[in-house]
Parts: structure tokens; sequence; C-alpha cells
């Protein structure tokens, strides 16, 4: 799956803590980040600020193909066991560095980031990425190998107007086939009728508005740190629930 | 004078703008505030309202289909994709505006 919405709406810490939540149930999960300027450690729990696949992993691309490949011996599955970065939970972290200032800098590692994510065996890795905020990158097709798209909407207007047009992919062809909608920093019940009604779409999890997240979000404390027994964890544990069982039988998502 | 308000996704920029763009303008200078976000949504924290947004969205998404023809100059362009904001504020939307990639 893929976490996606606006800037501040929390895939992050929605997105980390639904790794880590997965991997405890034995799942091998794999967090992919795909922003330059990287979110996702703060929800996982993990200190990690520059972790790209190295240069010396990627080299020139064959004539025609794409401009940068892993190098000749190295697979998707050796840069997960070389470079992506072990956190709590089992659950290893995958991210093409941090740019603060020409994207150039990270083009390479965006390759090979690439080509790994799309050769991984599927039947092993579960996926959970986390994308800019924003409808840039969902746009491009940059969250291809999710199934599923999980659009994080706070009841603000603006999280909503851009929800909204990230409802767009389900006109793609490439698109995921579910798209669900994570209702967050849920206050009561009005909130919750608010996005139903902007985006004509049921909700599919209501994680509340949490002051203990808020707080470890200062001090870089990811919410299964800060607050695992509190609210906002039990219901991302409740969006695992709902999700696994459908995409470990294939069967549709309601 | 010419301001560019940056930062990450959820910090405020576009309400910051929004009521730097209004509070100038009650000082009496002419204001044009420029949603440069390939999903803009300034004309909300100014106060145009939903609707209106989503209009000059249309109307610049129109451009990028062919529907609509480009404007030559400045004056043109403001006068066709923009929109009147409180306090005298004028809004354009000049970005190109996302939608899903074919293939």
């Amino acid at each position: 799956m893929a976490f996606m919405g606006k800037g501040g709406s929390g895939k992050s810490t929605i997105a980390g803590t639904f790794a880590r939540l997965l991997a405890r149930r034995g799942e091998p999960v794999l967090a992919l980040d795909s922003d330059p300027l990287p979110g996702l450690p703060y929800g996982l729990g993990v200190e990690v600020d520059d972790r790209p696949i190295p240069d010396d992993a990627v080299v020139e691309g064959p004539e025609g193909g794409p401009r940068w490949v892993l190098a000749p011996g190295i697979g998707p599955a050796d840069v997960i066991e070389r470079y992506a970065v072990e956190c709590p939970d089992g659950v290893r972290y995958l991210q093409f560095g941090n740019t603060s200032g020409e994207i150039w800098a990270v083009q390479r590692a965006q390759f090979a980031w690439s080509e790994t994510v799309h050769g991984l065996d599927r039947s092993t890795w579960s996926l959970v990425g986390d994308l800019p905020g924003g409808t840039r990158q969902a746009m491009f097709g940059w969250a291809k190998y999710a199934d599923c798209a999980l659009l994080v909407v706070e009841p603000t207007a603006k999280s909503l107007h851009t929800a909204r047009r990230l409802l767009h992919l389900d006109r793609a062809e490439w698109g995921p086939t579910t798209i669900g909608v994570v209702a967050n920093k849920v206050r009561d019940e009005a909130d919750v009728v608010r996005i139903e009604d902007r985006l004509d779409r049921a909700v599919m999890v209501r994680v509340p508005w949490s002051s203990a997240v808020v707080e470890g979000d200062r001090h870089a404390g990811a919410p299964l740190d800060v607050d695992p027994d509190g609210s906002f964890v039990a219901e991302v544990d409740g969006l695992v629930d709902r999700l696994v069982p459908a995409y470990d039988r294939d069967v549709e998502v309601s | 004078m010419k301001i560019a308000v940056t930062g990450k996704g959820g910090s405020g920029k576009t309400t910051t703008s929004a009521a730097l763009a209004r509070t100038l303008a009650r000082r009496g200078l002419a204001v044009v505030a420029l949603d440069c976000d390939t999903n803009p949504n300034l004309g909300i924290s100014l106060g145009v309202g939903d609707q209106e947004t989503e209009r000059l969205l249309t109307l610049r998404e129109r451009l990028d289909e062919g529907g609509v023809e480009h404007a030559p100059g400045w004056d043109e362009l403001m006068e066709r994709f923009g929109t009147d904001a409180p306090d005298g504020v004028r809004l354009g939307v000049i970005t190109r505006i996302e939608n899903p990639e074919p293939g």
C-alpha cells in the first residue's frame, strides 16, 4: 500500500505506525520512502537522515534503457539486505537519500530505488510506501507498486481539496485497485461527516486527534514509542486488521 | 517587493501567504497573490471559498487540455486566470495542474 495526501496530514506518522504493526503480525515489511526530504523515519521511530543506495551499487544503464541501473551482481534482494535500514519490530526501511539542495544529488539512488521496488519478490515482501505531500508523485505514478492507495486526510478545507484531486487516480489505467480514505486528527462525528460529504466516499478508518502523538512529534518520538496504548495506535492497528486479510486472500476491500 | 513563502507541507505556508497578502493590501499596497503549487489551494486561505478555488483550477486545467488559449502577457494572465480576493488582493493560479499521467 501507499500513503498519500496533503503535506502535514499525517502520512508518515500513520505509515510508520502501520508498517510496524503489520510487521508484528509476522509479515516481512519494507517501508518505502520516496520523499527526497524523508519524514518516514519519524513515524518508524528510527534516526536516519541520509541513507541513499550508494553510488558504487549503481552503474550507467544500457543504451536506450534507464539512465542508471543496479550494478551487475546486485539484485533487489541484495539492496534490501545491504542498504535497507533495520527498524523496530523488524521493519526494513528504504529511502533514496536526503537532499537539501539539488534534486540531481539523489537521482542515481532514485533509479536504483525504483528498480529495487519494482523487481522485488512480491510474495515475500509487504510494501508500505509514504509519498511526499501533494499530488505530484502520485500523479506521475510513483506508487505503481501499490494495490491500495490510502488517502490520509484531516478535516480541513485544504487537506480535503488535495484529497479530491488525488481521487483522480481512479481514472488512471495504472492506478491502484482500491483507494481508501484514512481520516486523521478527527475530533468528532462532524469531522467525519465533512470528509465523507466532500469526498463522496466512506471513511475507512477514523484516527483521532491525539495530543500525545503531537507532543511526541515535537521530540521526534514515534506514536508506537510515546503512546503505544493510545487511541491513535489502536485505530491504525484496526486499519491493519482490515487490510491484511483482504490482501492476503486477494479479495476486494469493502 | 516580491515575497516567496516556502517550507514543509502542513507547516502553514499557504495560511501565512494569505495573511501576508491581505495584511499588505490593507495597508494600501497593490497585492497579487500567486499560487505556484501544482495542487493550488491558496484561494481557500485567502477566503475566496472552495468553489471559486476549484473554478480557477479547472480554468487552468483547460489550458493544459488545449481548451483555452495562453494569455500573452501579465495583465491578461491575471485577468483571465485570476480572481478578486478580499481586501483587494488579486489571486492568480499560474502553475500546471497535475492529473494522472498516461501509461
